[in-house]
């Protein structure tokens, strides 16, 4: 890592002296001391269902609830991947089985919003803006990112053709849909087009060209240089493209600090066990292509996965599932305390499930998403979570 | 006294205060009474074309509005049945889009002996090679000829293999191994690979060549041959020629070919129509009864859908296109209604059976997003008792018919209350008819229609009066969805200066419009469809319930800034496949003109500003930018993303 300071710092000055570094690298030089912790938010939308993504083989009841689209045990024909004797991994997420050994992936079980809305759009949108309940204005990601006296155009970016609510607010952040095809076209108009969107009369379309034109700036720098993951990462599908960009834009030393990333297609009313099984592998292929891409940065890096809430503990008459409430997270980094399963399970007995049909929820989601937000970014998160205090640590992080 | 007129007399008061004279009072009048029709235009209309702000000054805008809520009085353009005439797709009914372009094209659905062998056996045979155990199978199968059970061990499903000796297993094992290689020789005959049909020279040309060079490989194709090679090369060597793109898609993909032709039909729509609201509103309610085209066979299902139980009711009652909606099987699929079952406890289950049960998912997005809206107020267990009055709403035969049948086989009979209504046990169908009644008629429905109506035409923030009084014509006309709309033109909110230029175009308002202002001719529109994915918006592709937003906050990114500054480039450079600008048309003048060209306005000052900045700017090195290039400056203008 001292080489990689090192030589951006030489290359900068080196540059900067011939006059011709381009700005932001000369900027991204003289930060140097202290390297930049990272965080990354993956939304998966539709509601996923938690208790097949990670299974409580170890209870009987699910089986019991599920005799179509239960996971078998570990051991059995595609089985659960044991985990620690009481929940396994979908088989689907072999992937991720190495880095969860080698304690840099952490699971919370029975986790969500306090909220009992059951409606996609509703929970998306409060989970999203960290304020269950009710809607906010802006997004948590958003309100987690420190005021900064010249901030980088790509600090907070979100992959997609839309910035999510949860980028949203008064840090500007960029949507990108795709880093080589993200410059102006008619090269000769790009100017008129900058000062036209930097007077126009409209906030909005002001705000958003400003921050479009810095951002072309920069993504084109860095597409300059062709790229290739690292260490034979193989990313899997649209999910898999999302994250390399990702990896892409981090690597590029261009001042990220918050990314976003979501997943579609979790909404399993009917026949759930083949959609699921393929999802999954995308899913799990790409967060591992993430990690061994990332290589020894994920010390600095942490990637948290949500979903708006979980399922129905039974299943429905399609063999697919219907909404739920608690679900499970998945937190993955080198700062992260992996190989354990956080939270307080509560039970699928029918009296222990939510309103006799869910799995109940004993940690807020803004337990884990704050204790990212003040652990790992070192942000306090009053402002981020506002009339929220968490009740207890989960301890996700080392110290 | 209407808002039209109200505002046209206190402008010309205003003006003749202050006028130096007549003309300047005239001049001004002319100007408010323009803006006013531009707004009219940007609002119930997918862009003004340059002539339709002539048309509207001629006729005067309350008759417009009234031409437009009645388009049977309206003149069709000619132009667009000659667009939509080759899409022959449009036309057809369910039954028969399954049956021309079913799932797996005809040529390759190759049925062998053994498909048929088991529907051949006699009753208690089938049966008890079905459900018998082991041994009582083996020697069932040991009772039948040989060619016989050759047959049935090929076709058989796994259950009647499972625990059966060797030597048996090993027969079916050969038995499905023969008949899969006959099954590979008739594939290849069919559809033989590319490698038996070009030298792999020719193959190089249709995949990297010229147009030329590809058009002319395929013309020195004899009759024969030239449909199967048209069929064995990937559809991206193919598509960019519209007539190879469709030949390939229909003969490989039929449903996905159903699907572009439906795509088309609504790009054309939207272009060309002279019925403008109309368009307008079907893609409203398109949108608030979303159908996702990518879930599974339902694509098909698509066109119906739209042009049966859409288009017909836009000026209608609610109740009736509500109905409509709840009805078609493109609906039931999509949110799997017709899946949904009672859980009957008191019929039998044969071992290994598992009868499905209840789905509410239906229930649900009927009330959250068709009818009451997610505040409505409604519960958990209203949910649950919607689901259960619309089991039995099911599909007839999905895969061959795909006709709406009532199955009270599967229906709840009990009684149920939903939102306080009792349904009395035992009345079949009628009870999804009551909920469909009980939900048009509620308040709650009315505020909600009328929001989202007001969100679309008005401001994405409508104000509470107009809603409010929107919602009293609705509940006043039951659900007339005509009088709602008239309601809201005539309101003096909708005339407002405050709301004018307010709304982001959505990437389809946006595409569309900027082609309407240039009087641009779209031949093909596979491209444009594209581009208009690109941008955030694949029609027909929202995958949640919820379909695309109503509002501005849905569009404004960085992404939407630079993908509109390039559709915008592309589109005036003549860059985009299928659409010709006709630059002619530009030479005029100096940017301001063409910029007032294109808005039907004269631009905002700070992008009047931007552009004197920087006219000199060429990109042959010449003073002043090319007419095109202004064009797209002015279409990728924060003016020009604004209705």
């Amino acid at each position: 890592m001292a080489t990689r300071r090192y030589f951006l710092r030489a290359s900068a000055l080196a540059m900067a002296g011939v006059g011709i570094a381009p700005w932001w690298l000369v900027r991204a030089a003289a930060q140097g001391g202290g390297r930049r912790k990272i965080l990354v938010a993956i939304f998966q939308r539709g509601a996923a269902d938690g208790l097949n993504i990670v299974v409580p083989f170890s209870e009987k009841r699910y089986y019991e609830f599920r005799p179509t689209i239960a996971v078998p045990e570990p051991g059995k024909p595609n089985g659960a991947i044991d985990l620690d004797g009481r929940f396994g991994f979908h088989p689907s997420l072999q992937p991720l089985k190495t880095l969860w050994d080698e304690g840099r992936l952490a699971v919370v079980e029975a986790v969500g919003s306090p909220d009992p809305t059951r409606s996609h759009f509703d929970a998306q949108d409060f989970m999203e803006s960290g304020t269950p309940g009710r809607l906010a204005e802006d997004g948590w990601m958003n309100r987690a990112l420190p005021a900064a006296a010249d901030p980088s155009p790509l600090r907070a970016i979100a992959i997609g053709t839309q910035l999510p609510r949860t980028l949203r607010g008064s840090r500007s952040a960029v949507a990108v849909n795709g880093l080589e095809q993200f410059h102006v076209r008619n090269q000769q108009t790009a100017g008129i087009l900058e000062s036209m969107y930097a007077t126009t009369a409209d906030a909005r379309l002001m705000t958003s060209g400003r921050e479009t034109f810095e951002a072309v700036k920069m993504i084109e720098a860095i597409t300059k240089a062709p790229y290739a993951p690292a260490n034979g990462a193989q990313y899997a599908g649209e999910f898999g493209r999302s994250l390399q960009q990702i990896a892409r834009l981090i690597k590029a030393d261009v001042g990220v600090e918050a990314a976003f990333a979501d997943i579609n297609g979790w909404d399993h009313h009917s026949n759930e066990a083949p959609q699921m099984t393929q999802l999954l592998q995308q899913f799990g292929a790409s967060l591992a292509a993430f990690a061994r891409d990332m290589g020894d940065r994920m010390e600095d890096i942490v990637l948290v996965t949500m979903s708006e809430f979980g399922r129905t503990a039974r299943e429905d008459g399609n063999s697919g599932t219907d909404h739920g409430h608690g679900n499970v997270m998945t937190v993955l980094g080198g700062a992260v305390r992996g190989g354990h399963v956080y939270g307080r399970w509560p039970g699928l007995e029918p009296e222990q499930l939510y309103e006799g049909r869910d799995l109940a929820v004993t940690t807020d989601f803004r337990d884990v998403l704050g204790e990212l937000v003040a652990g790992h970014l070192g942000q306090p998160i009053d402002r981020v979570f506002p009339n929220y205090k968490p009740v207890a640590p989960l301890g996700l992080l080392r110290a | 006294m209407r808002p039209w007129t109200f505002a046209i007399a206190a402008a010309a008061c205003v003006a003749a205060s202050t006028a130096v004279g007549h003309g300047a009072a005239r001049a001004d009048q002319k100007l408010t009474r323009d803006r006013q029709i531009v707004h009219v235009l940007n609002r119930l209309t997918f862009g003004a074309r340059p002539e339709d702000v002539e048309q509207v000054r001629r006729i005067g805008i309350e008759k417009w509005i009234d031409l437009q809520l009645h388009p049977d009085r309206v003149v069709e353009n000619p132009q667009l049945a000659a667009k939509l005439e080759p899409l022959a797709t449009l036309h057809l009914a369910m039954w028969q889009l399954l049956d021309q372009y079913p799932a797996v094209p005809a040529a390759l659905n190759i049925k062998l002996p053994s498909s048929r062998a088991f529907a051949m056996l006699p009753p208690a045979q089938a049966s008890r090679l079905m459900y018998c155990a082991a041994d009582e199978r083996e020697t069932t199968l040991a009772a039948l000829d040989p060619d016989t059970r050759k047959l049935i061990l090929t076709g058989a499903p796994p259950q009647v293999l499972d625990g059966l000796s060797e030597p048996t297993r090993q027969e079916a094992t050969a038995a499905r191994k023969a008949e899969d290689e006959q099954r590979q020789q008739e594939l290849r005959r069919v559809r033989p690979p590319l490698s038996e049909l070009l030298t792999q020279d020719q193959i190089r040309t249709m995949n990297r060549g010229t147009l030329a060079e590809k058009t002319a490989l395929l013309d020195s194709l004899d009759p024969a041959k030239r449909p199967l090679v048209v069929r064995a090369l990937p559809q991206q060597a193919l598509n960019e020629v519209p007539a190879w793109r469709r030949e390939a898609l229909a003969a490989n993909q039929p449903q996905q070919f159903v699907h572009s032709e439906l795509v088309e039909q609504k790009l054309y729509r939207a272009l060309y129509s002279n019925r403008q609201l109309e368009e307008v509103l079907v893609d409203f309610w398109m949108n608030h009864f979303n159908v996702f085209n990518g879930k599974g066979p339902e694509r098909v299902l698509l066109t119906s859908f739209e042009r049966d139980a859409i288009r017909p009711h836009v000026f209608g009652r609610f109740h009736d296109l509500l109905l409509a909606t709840a009805r078609h099987p493109a609906m039931l699929f999509y949110l799997d209604n017709w899946q949904s079952q009672s859980p009957r406890e008191d019929l039998p289950t044969p071992p290994g059976v598992r009868r499905p049960g209840l789905n509410e998912n239906y229930g649900r997005e009927l009330m959250e997003l068709h009818t009451l809206g997610v505040d409505g107020g409604y519960t958990q267990a209203d949910v649950v008792a919607v689901a259960r009055a619309f089991t039995g709403w099911t599909i007839y035969d999905p895969q061959k018919f795909a006709e709406f049948q009532f199955n009270p086989g599967v229906h709840d009979r009990r009684e149920k209350v939903v939102l306080g209504h009792v349904l009395p046990a035992m009345r079949g169908e009628q009870d999804g008819l009551d909920v469909i009644d009980i939900l048009s008629r509620h308040p709650s429905t009315a505020r909600f229609i009328s929001k989202e109506l007001a969100q679309r035409f008005v401001a994405d923030d409508p104000p509470p009066a107009l809603v409010g009084r929107m919602a009293a014509t609705f509940t006043r006309t039951d659900g007339d969805l005509r009088a709602v709309l008239e309601t809201l033109f005539a309101s003096p909110e909708f005339a407002a200066d405050a709301v004018r230029q307010t709304k982001l175009k959505s990437p389809l308002e946006f595409a569309v419009s900027a082609l309407r202002a240039l009087n641009a001719d779209a031949t093909d529109t596979f491209a444009l469809a594209q581009r208009i994915a690109d941008l955030g918006e694949p029609l027909y592709g929202k995958i949640e319930p919820t379909g695309y937003s109503n509002t501005s906050d849905a569009w404004t990114s960085t992404a939407s800034v630079l993908g509109r500054i390039n559709f915008a480039s592309a589109l005036t450079a003549g860059q985009i496949a299928g659409v010709t600008v006709d630059r002619a048309r530009l030479a005029a003048a100096d940017a301001p003109a063409i910029a007032r060209g294109l808005l039907n306005g004269p631009a905002s000052p700070s992008t009047l500003a931007a552009l004197q900045r920087g006219d000199g700017v060429d990109n042959k090195g010449k003073k002043g930018a090319s007419p095109a290039t202004l064009a797209a400056v002015i279409l990728s203008s924060p003016d020009f993303q604004r209705r």
